[in-house]
């Protein structure tokens, strides 16, 4: 038990920036990320030019879309594994839909599939009490043979070029689509701080027996994480289609793997309850700066899987090591 | 020489010095109690006796052996073994499994034969040869028989000294008794047993010696049981004098107010058979009984977590069928739960939002509404005595388990509730703070609230509680004023019918061979409690029902005591009536077992039926 005050961590050597460093994960993962920039840039001249950083920003989006809906179904102690299949079949039900319901209602198809797949993962997980990985595995299978399925297995072009714009438009200099996903992260974040609902994941996560004590709707706070999951696949899936003006059955392969790795590098407990959705955040841009710094450097893509997971591993023993020991005694 | 022995040792966690110079000896043969309120260092002084932990500085001596266990492995190698609050065996095992557990890790085959006759006799070393089997799943295993497996594995081991940390916490009162004859048995066998306990009864009913550790460092080593008085050990422990902590403010029966909760028959299978009680505003009531007698789940049924079957449950004069605790909570209902860090406690969040986490699952909005608690949460901070600064205290777990069950306490304060029903509330509270949650629920009671204390400890009850509602075996036996009642009449009147199959046998038997009514009593200051009754012959009515406490002078069977070794009386007005008294094991009394009958027939063999009720329930009976 820990009889430590508060002055009397202060009045230690140095106790003030270590306990900062210490209980403030976002500091943390700023001075992480401060480190990988200042690397790559040493090693790369090319890396710390415009062209390079908006094309990291542009990169960002995809992941950073999905890691944003990971993080409140980590936060639950849940995970997702359909959030990339879910991706590439949103995006040829929005490639199918634009010739006969136009640009508006080809974005609200693609946005109500993807909340009805998370729904149905919710409710599977919620009521049938079936474990979240073996629901989003089989929606993960579901929903990558209905993208072949709906579309024949041929890649869809011909989309609306204002679609385009999303990607190519700017604003004071940055990327439209960067700007959608800072707004995103600000209203994440601002739920996740003020609103009930936010409160009521994190104590989900941390001890949902004790939520239900407290009154507070386990079951449609649940769900409500799996429902932005999907819709935030199906967002991924129309910033995807922006950038090429085309939509292919296998898009989306593999974002289910970089967006739980964003989430866990950005300090995300897998057992719930214990996350920041800034964190993920930076976790999204330590992932795209390591994927684009190994591109400067010429690794051979079969290696940068290689590199990629062992940062990982190594990030999640760090936050191991560092969370471990804060609060014991 | 001694067993095990201690010197001078320091351990530090972080900034806090958890143990300080600390001595300790122990002796075979011998059962040494280590007590201390929370967070005084006794766990931490029995893990690094049990190598969980390593010292800082000090020596251990073992037989006179200076030794450093680097992990429990090297401990255990040295015949030092502990069996913990939580029980670490593997449920999907069995028995035989689980005890020979460490055998699993060692290298070569496993020969199965031996290893059950090697569980075979240790069982019977324990003398429990009943009542467990080898193959059976530990999952399928009570509490109590969790915790024999757990000992049977350290015996197992050949361990020689046997740490037990607060074994008792989770066991009802029968079950601790069995412990402690296992106990003494084990130091009868030469073994030394470190017995960490907070339970003052406890540990005179079973200790030797005491050493008593307060904020780290030993108080008072090495004393005596014998020649100590509960008083001294609560002094030194806490370091004052603590008075009597049922202490009651104000008169007794005041202001009681109208029926807040009215519940009849409930029926919640499997727990909860057949439940009634009603309690008052501002009046507190203690729902007790032996763990799994349905309490906990009547509570729970209360609170919208479980659905009732049928029963009815009134709530301020109107029917209430909660769907969920938030329709609970919004009438008014709240719930401290009996696993604090399993159903009470968010341990990521702040001490703040553990607070407030009621009033959240109450709001109505999209936002927290925090701001408009500020005020309460500054009222209840100075009534829980807790500063300010440590509101924001990341995690609730740094506290004291009493603070921390203030403070879930307090969660439900916050939205001035009508009724209150806690489960287990000192459960891991240390002695000098529960006597702050007794005075805590008193003053909210004083103001109206009803409450509902939920407990397996027969003597908080007592103390606590203006009434008394027993449960066995998921049935409302009875329901007596808290001042009425004993600890031994509570304890009779919770046994549960399998455990009181025996005594109910007996009265069927008596009453199918003899007619009239039979009946299993005790008697007490004037007044007749009965534990069961078996027979509906109006014509032998003995003026009581099973639950009842009426005065003896109420009875008909009034005339028949002074006779105790009398035959049958039959006075005026008084039918035939025969009563035995049931003495067991220890020569305790375990009440009187009685036959009322309409008229004598001729031929009846009083004598022959008091043999016969002896034979079957005195001695060896487990009736209580």
């Amino acid at each position: 038990m820990s009889m430590t005050t508060e002055p009397e961590i202060r009045r230690r050597w140095g106790g003030g920036l270590l306990r900062l460093l210490a209980t403030q994960i976002e500091l943390r993962m700023l001075l992480l990320i401060l480190a990988v920039m200042l690397g790559l840039s040493l090693a790369s001249p090319y890396f710390f030019t415009v062209s390079n950083l908006l094309n990291v920003m542009d990169q960002s989006v995809v992941v950073g879309m999905v890691a944003l809906g990971q993080t409140l179904v980590i936060l639950i102690g849940g995970i997702d594994l359909s959030v990339g299949a879910l991706a590439g079949v949103t995006g040829i039900i929005l490639g199918l839909s634009f010739p006969s319901l136009g640009l508006v209602g080809g974005v609200a198809a693609c946005l109500g599939a993807g909340a009805i797949a998370g729904f149905v993962n919710g409710a599977v997980i919620t009521f049938g009490r079936v474990a979240p990985f073996v629901v989003t595995l089989g929606m993960m299978s579901i929903g990558r043979s209905l993208a072949y399925v709906f579309s024949g297995a041929n890649s869809i072009g011909n989309l609306p070029p204002e679609l385009g714009l999303l990607s190519s438009e700017t604003l004071l200099d940055i990327p439209l689509n960067f700007w959608c996903l800072i707004v995103a992260y600000a209203l994440c974040w601002g739920f996740l701080t003020y609103a009930k609902g936010g409160r009521t994941l994190y104590a989900i996560g941390s001890n949902p027996e004790a939520a239900r004590v407290a009154g507070l709707g386990i079951a449609r706070w649940s769900i409500f994480a799996y429902v932005v999951s999907g819709v935030m696949s199906a967002v991924a899936a129309i910033f995807l289609a922006s950038r090429i003006l085309s939509i292919d059955p296998i898009g989306g392969t593999g974002l289910e793997l970089d967006a739980i790795a964003a989430v866990v590098i950005g300090g995300a407990s897998l057992f719930g309850g214990r996350g920041s959705i800034i964190g993920t955040l930076f976790g999204v841009f330590i992932m795209v700066f390591i994927r684009n710094g190994l591109n400067l450097l010429n690794v051979s893509p079969y290696w940068q899987g290689t590199a990629i997971g062992s940062i990982i591993i190594a990030a999640v023993l760090v936050e191991r090591v560092l969370s471990g020991g804060r609060g014991r005694a | 020489m001694e067993l095990l022995a201690l010197r001078g040792i320091t351990k530090r966690f972080g900034a806090t010095l958890a143990l300080s110079d600390a001595d300790f000896d122990l002796r075979s043969g011998e059962v040494h109690a280590l007590v201390g309120a929370n967070g005084a260092g006794k766990s931490t002084l029995s893990r690094i006796i049990s190598g969980h932990v390593q010292r800082d500085r000090g020596e251990m001596l073992l037989e006179g052996r200076p030794v450093r266990h680097v992990g429990a492995r090297e401990a255990i190698r040295d015949g030092i073994s502990m069996v913990t609050q939580e029980t670490s065996l593997a449920p999907d095992l069995s028995v035989l499994e689980n005890i020979m557990l460490p055998r699993l890790a060692m290298p070569g085959r496993l020969r199965w034969r031996e290893l059950r006759a090697r569980a075979r006799e240790l069982i019977a070393e324990l003398g429990q040869k009943a009542g467990l089997h080898l193959d059976d799943p530990v999952s399928a295993l009570s509490i109590g028989q969790r915790q024999l497996v757990e000992i049977l594995k350290s015996l197992a081991l050949g361990s020689r000294i046997v740490i037990f940390d607060e074994p008792t916490a989770s066991l009802s009162p029968h079950e601790a008794e069995r412990l402690f004859d296992i106990v003494r048995a084990l130091a009868a066998s030469g073994r030394g047993l470190i017995f960490v306990s907070h339970r003052l009864e406890e540990i005179f009913a079973i200790a030797d010696r005491v050493t008593v550790l307060r904020e780290g460092r030993v108080v008072a080593g090495n004393l005596d049981t014998a020649g100590l008085s509960q008083g001294e050990l609560v002094r030194l422990m806490v370091g004052r004098e603590l008075g009597d902590i049922y202490a009651r403010t104000g008169p007794a029966d005041a202001a009681r107010g109208p029926v807040v909760l009215r519940v009849r028959e409930l029926c919640c299978p499997p727990r909860v058979r057949d439940v009634s009680f009603e309690v008052r505003a501002g009046e507190i009531l203690g729902l007790a009984g032996l763990v799994g007698a349905g309490r906990s789940e009547t509570l729970e049924t209360i609170f919208g977590l479980r659905r009732p079957v049928s029963g009815s449950i009134e709530l301020n004069g109107k029917p209430f069928a909660p769907h969920a605790p938030l329709d609970a909570i919004r009438a008014g209902i709240g719930l401290i739960p009996e696993d604090r860090r399993g159903q009470g406690i968010v341990p990521d969040f702040s001490v703040r939002e553990n607070l407030l986490l009621a009033h959240l699952g109450a709001h109505r909005g999209a936002g927290l509404g925090y701001g408009q608690r500020t005020q309460g949460v500054e009222e209840l901070l100075e009534t829980l005595g807790l500063p300010r600064h440590r509101l924001l205290d990341a995690n609730m777990l740094n506290f004291s388990g009493g603070m921390q069950q203030k403070i879930i306490l307090a969660r439900w304060l916050v939205l001035a509730p009508r009724l209150l029903l806690l489960d287990e509330p000192t459960r891991g509270v240390d002695i000098g703070t529960r006597g702050s949650i007794y005075a805590l629920l008193r003053r909210v009671a004083a103001e109206g609230v009803a409450c509902v204390v939920v407990s397996s400890d027969f003597e908080e009850v007592i103390g606590l509680t203006d009434r008394v509602v027993v449960l066995s075996d998921g049935v409302s036996v009875t329901d007596i004023p808290s001042r009425l009642v004993d600890i031994e009449k509570l304890g009779m009147f919770a046994a549960p019918r399998s455990s009181a199959e025996r005594t109910h046998g007996v009265l069927e038997g008596l009453v199918s061979e003899h007619g009239g009514v039979a009946y299993w009593i005790a008697l007490e200051g004037g007044r007749l409690f009965c534990f069961d009754r078996v027979g509906e012959d109006a014509a032998a009515d003995p003026g009581f029902a099973a639950g009842g406490f009426p005065e003896l002078g109420q009875t008909r069977i009034a005339h028949a005591v002074p006779a105790r070794e009398g035959v049958a009386t039959a006075a005026d007005g008084g039918h035939p009536t025969v009563l035995v008294p049931v003495l067991g094991r220890r020569g305790h009394s375990l009440g009187m077992v009685g036959l009322t009958l309409p008229r004598l027939r001729p031929g009846f063999d009083a004598a022959a039926l008091r043999r016969h009720v002896i034979a079957e329930l005195g001695s060896t009976a487990h009736a209580a």
